[in-house]
């Protein structure tokens, strides 16, 4: 029961907030100028070409029965035509999809583990050489712009080294009726770069996150007695410290792996990686509103599933979780 | 509208690669296998609904695919397309006789009736906002094939553009019924033309791969695949040149250009067929914006051309193209780079007379000079939101205060058609001179189409009866006579002051030969030729 009405109260909290983010959203979109102009060829189009194409797009309609038409449309699972691409607007964004998965998922498969890693064993020997070396290196990762980062990235390692691309996505393979660059070699080259680009600041934020965590635990009494009963400072640092300070590590895993699916903007745009978040810059600028607004759903859905997933594991990490639910 | 205005990120990172590239070391191009033409462009097909947007980023890319009845050269001269000639029966009849032996990539012959088709398509199936192109076959009342490559047209009056409008004008085969939807194209059903490039595949904003026509009736094309990567940031292209990832990237950016020829890259570039310019609002009493110089209303100055004429002679032109485009554009008097057909070769632009300027000023009745306001795109033309600043700083030596004011491409044209502006930078470019005329600087007219960019309300009959008349005359030397004299009179009052014209630039590695630019700015694998071993 209790659980029940959690989710339910979660679940309108959600609805409320996609609702919220679509009214902000429409009008942060309908101020910034009229679409037509980018939709008809202002260097040819005549004021008769102009009338047409605004009447054709709604825009002679006032804002606030637009956007009805637009919760009506969103309602029967539409998204409405992109201006611009004339392709439907969420098969759009979700055939941009699998490029930003991939690139976020393996920048997080490097960040996370090589993050919490580096945090463990500089948080266990704190004051030495190494924990110093770690700290330096995550405040200036951290402080570096990332398109900074990522011009480094492409100076070294494509045009210095010629080791990798400079950009795109190269080659990819067939799955699940999408295209994916992980499962050819090729595909795989090209996503180095960017990966890094991208997982570099994660590693030093989650070394931190989880060096001042470890410094936290071992100085609590349970350590103490782990210690004193003898286990070994692996097991330790293991089977106890990892599991106390993971909640932390888990949120900002979640919360920086939906904020680069949503706005690895300039990443994927440096890279020319057609992902969502260049999608969604590019769409903003040419002010192509189906798209926008599809984009902007599936990222609120996708930071509200992700908050879930991580409320959920939660509760599979730390018992106390569990048990007052 | 390009990303690099909003993100420093890309303008930074263009000139630390640029910077850093001279001190590389080559890396030399990875051994491909040969045949393929990898290019870069900054061009997002759109669509693959060759009448969907008159855009060049559509035109260039599906040109490989669909080609048309009249080709434009690289001297804007029409030169036979499908269609081997053409001429006028009558004043309101023409005839054009299509090359035989063409096929489609589906295999079926190309026939008068697919032009027909082609050209109902526009006229009556596409629906708004798909455009630009109806205004090419408006004027056409029917047509019909007389034989199986004769197309006869019949026009509502005379249109000696005809031909011309044919040059923009992709055409397609007709279904076994209906017509083909935009949908239904860009869903994949193959698009199907008689271009030297079959379609492969594309994905929107990302790449199109297109394959040799070995059946091409101009003979079999250069390369066995071509295949497009969109890279929009500048940097991003200059880097892929650079490490040899592809072949040819174009819209280069003039201040790339050193460390890519330091790195063995060969440039190409010409001088576009278009032109940026500063218009003013000739027709409000009041102007938003324009004040006295302690900021007290005044009547429109603009409206006297000797204001115009002041601040024309005020502009540093040389300024512009030296500095702010490196070097790669063409100070402008007129609409075309001089020596493009309909050209004045009389109009050239002069030296700043700041002296003759302020007398102009005082003699217009003001002495002192006033306030402005001076508003432009950012980051949709080369120069743009830079030219707002130097062209500031040239009238500040006359009295005239211009604040630049520069915004995103949609938001300017948004504030534009409100009437926010008084005076603005702008650009276009069309098909021939008098087509920028009638669209830029002939008087508003609904009915007759001309005016549409005409958005600060020019009207002068003397030059409207000139261009109509040059308009009437058939395409040739004599019509061009007539266009360039009609540019004179019209120049001489300075409804705009012409900046410049920016060159396109195109940069390619050491497996293309050599590589034709088009005026027009068009990318494409039948401009570039494979390097002979």
């Amino acid at each position: 029961m209790g659980m029940i009405s959690v989710a339910l109260g979660r679940l309108s909290q959600a609805f409320l907030l996609l609702i919220v983010m679509s009214l902000i959203g429409f009008i942060g979109i309908h101020s910034v100028g009229n679409p037509v102009f980018n939709v008809v060829n202002i260097e040819t189009a005549t004021p008769e070409d102009i009338r047409q194409a605004t009447i054709a797009l709604g825009l002679d309609q006032p804002i606030w029965r637009q956007y009805l038409v637009f919760i009506d449309n969103v309602v029967s699972g539409n998204f409405g035509t992109s201006y611009i691409y004339h392709l439907p607007a969420f098969e759009l964004v979700m055939s941009k999809l699998p490029a930003t998965l991939e690139l976020a998922s393996v920048a997080m498969l490097i960040a996370a583990p090589l993050g919490t890693g580096l945090g463990l064993v500089a948080g266990r020997r704190s004051g030495t050489l190494f924990d110093r070396a770690v700290l330096k290196a995550s405040v200036s990762a951290l402080s570096i712009p990332s398109f900074w980062l990522a011009m480094m990235l492409i100076l070294v390692g494509a045009i210095l080294t010629g080791w990798f691309p400079s950009g795109g996505r190269g080659s990819t393979a067939s799955f699940l009726g999408q295209e994916w660059s992980v499962f050819t070699g090729d595909g795989l080259w090209h996503l180095v770069l960017p990966a890094l680009a991208l997982a570099i600041p994660n590693i030093a934020l989650i070394a931190r996150l989880s060096r001042s965590g470890t410094i936290e635990v071992e100085s609590l009494d349970y350590t103490r007695f782990c210690r004193a009963k003898g286990l070994s400072p692996q097991r330790i640092l293991f089977r106890h410290t990892l599991p106390n300070i993971s909640v932390p590590i888990v949120t900002i895993i979640g919360l920086q792996f939906g904020g680069m699916l949503a706005f690895a903007v300039v990443v994927e745009s440096i890279f020319s990686w057609p992902g969502v978040g260049k999608l969604l810059i590019d769409s903003i600028q040419l002010l192509d509103r189906p798209v926008v607004m599809a984009t902007l759903t599936f990222i609120s859905v996708a930071f509200v599933t992700l908050n879930a997933l991580v409320d959920l594991f939660y509760a599979v990490l730390d018992p106390r979780v569990r048990l007052s639910s | 509208m390009k990303l690099g205005s909003q993100f420093h990120p890309r303008l930074l990172s263009a000139l630390l690669i640029s910077i850093l590239l001279g001190s590389a070391p080559s890396t030399s191009a990875q051994a491909q296998e040969t045949g393929e033409l990898r290019i870069a462009t900054s061009y997002k097909l759109m669509t693959l609904d060759p009448h969907y947007a008159n855009l060049n980023e559509n035109t260039s890319l599906l040109s490989h695919i669909y080609e048309r009845l009249v080709y434009q050269d690289e001297n804007l001269e029409l030169k036979p397309g499908l269609a081997t000639s053409w001429r006028p029966l009558s004043d309101t009849q023409w005839e054009f006789k299509l090359r035989d032996n063409v096929h489609f990539h589906d295999g079926s012959d190309f026939t008068a009736d697919d032009v027909v088709y082609t050209i109902e398509r526009i006229r009556d199936f596409l629906k708004p906002p798909s455009g630009g192109f109806r205004s090419y076959v408006s004027g056409i009342k029917s047509a019909s094939a007389s034989d199986s490559l004769t197309v006869l047209i019949e026009t509502n009056g005379p249109v000696p553009n005809l031909p011309l409008f044919f040059s923009s004008i992709f055409v397609m085969n007709r279904p076994s019924e209906g017509f083909e939807t935009t949908e239904d194209l860009n869903a994949g059903h193959s698009p199907v033309g008689t271009g030297p490039y079959r379609f492969e595949s594309w994905r929107s904003g990302e790449s199109l791969r297109l394959v040799r026509n070995d059946d091409y009736w101009g003979g079999k094309p250069a390369w066995r695949d071509v295949m497009f990567r969109v890279i929009e940031s500048p940097a991003a292209r200059v880097a892929a040149l650079s490490t040899g990832e592809i072949d040819v990237a174009d819209a280069i950016p003039a201040r790339d250009v050193a460390s890519l020829k330091e790195r063995g890259a060969k440039i190409a570039s010409v001088g576009a067929a278009r032109v940026n310019f500063v218009q003013f609002d000739v027709s409000r009493e009041i102007l938003p914006g324009v004040t006295g110089k302690s900021g007290e209303p005044i009547d429109n100055p603009f409206k006297n051309p000797l204001v115009r004429l002041a601040l024309a002679m005020a502009t540093d032109r040389g300024i512009l193209v030296d500095k702010i485009l490196a070097g790669y554009g063409t100070a402008a008097a007129q609409v075309f780079p001089n020596g493009l057909p309909g050209t004045s070769a009389n109009l050239v632009p002069g030296t700043p007379n700041y002296d003759e300027a302020k007398s102009l000023l005082a003699k217009a009745g003001l002495p002192n000079g006033f306030n402005l306001v001076l508003a432009g795109p950012a980051g949709r033309y080369p120069g743009d939101a830079e030219s707002l600043q130097a062209i500031a700083q040239s009238w500040a030596r006359i009295g005239v205060n211009a604040q630049p004011s520069a915004a995103p491409f949609s938001v300017f044209n948004t504030k534009r058609a409100a009437g926010d502006y008084a005076v603005w930078y702008g650009g276009t470019s069309g098909e021939a001179v008098d087509v920028i005329l009638h669209t830029l600087l002939a008087s508003p007219n609904r009915e007759r189409g001309t005016g549409a960019l005409n958005f600060g309300n020019y009207q002068n009959d003397a030059f409207d009866a000139m261009l109509a008349k040059a308009e009437s005359i058939e395409v040739g030397p004599e019509r061009y006579q007539a266009l360039a004299q009609a540019t004179e009179l019209v120049m001489a009052d300075q409804p705009i002051i012409p900046l410049y014209h920016f060159h396109h630039i195109v940069g390619y590695g050491p497996r293309v030969g050599s590589y034709v630019m088009h005026p027009r700015g068009w990318t494409t694998a039948m401009q570039t030729l494979a390097a002979v071993e």
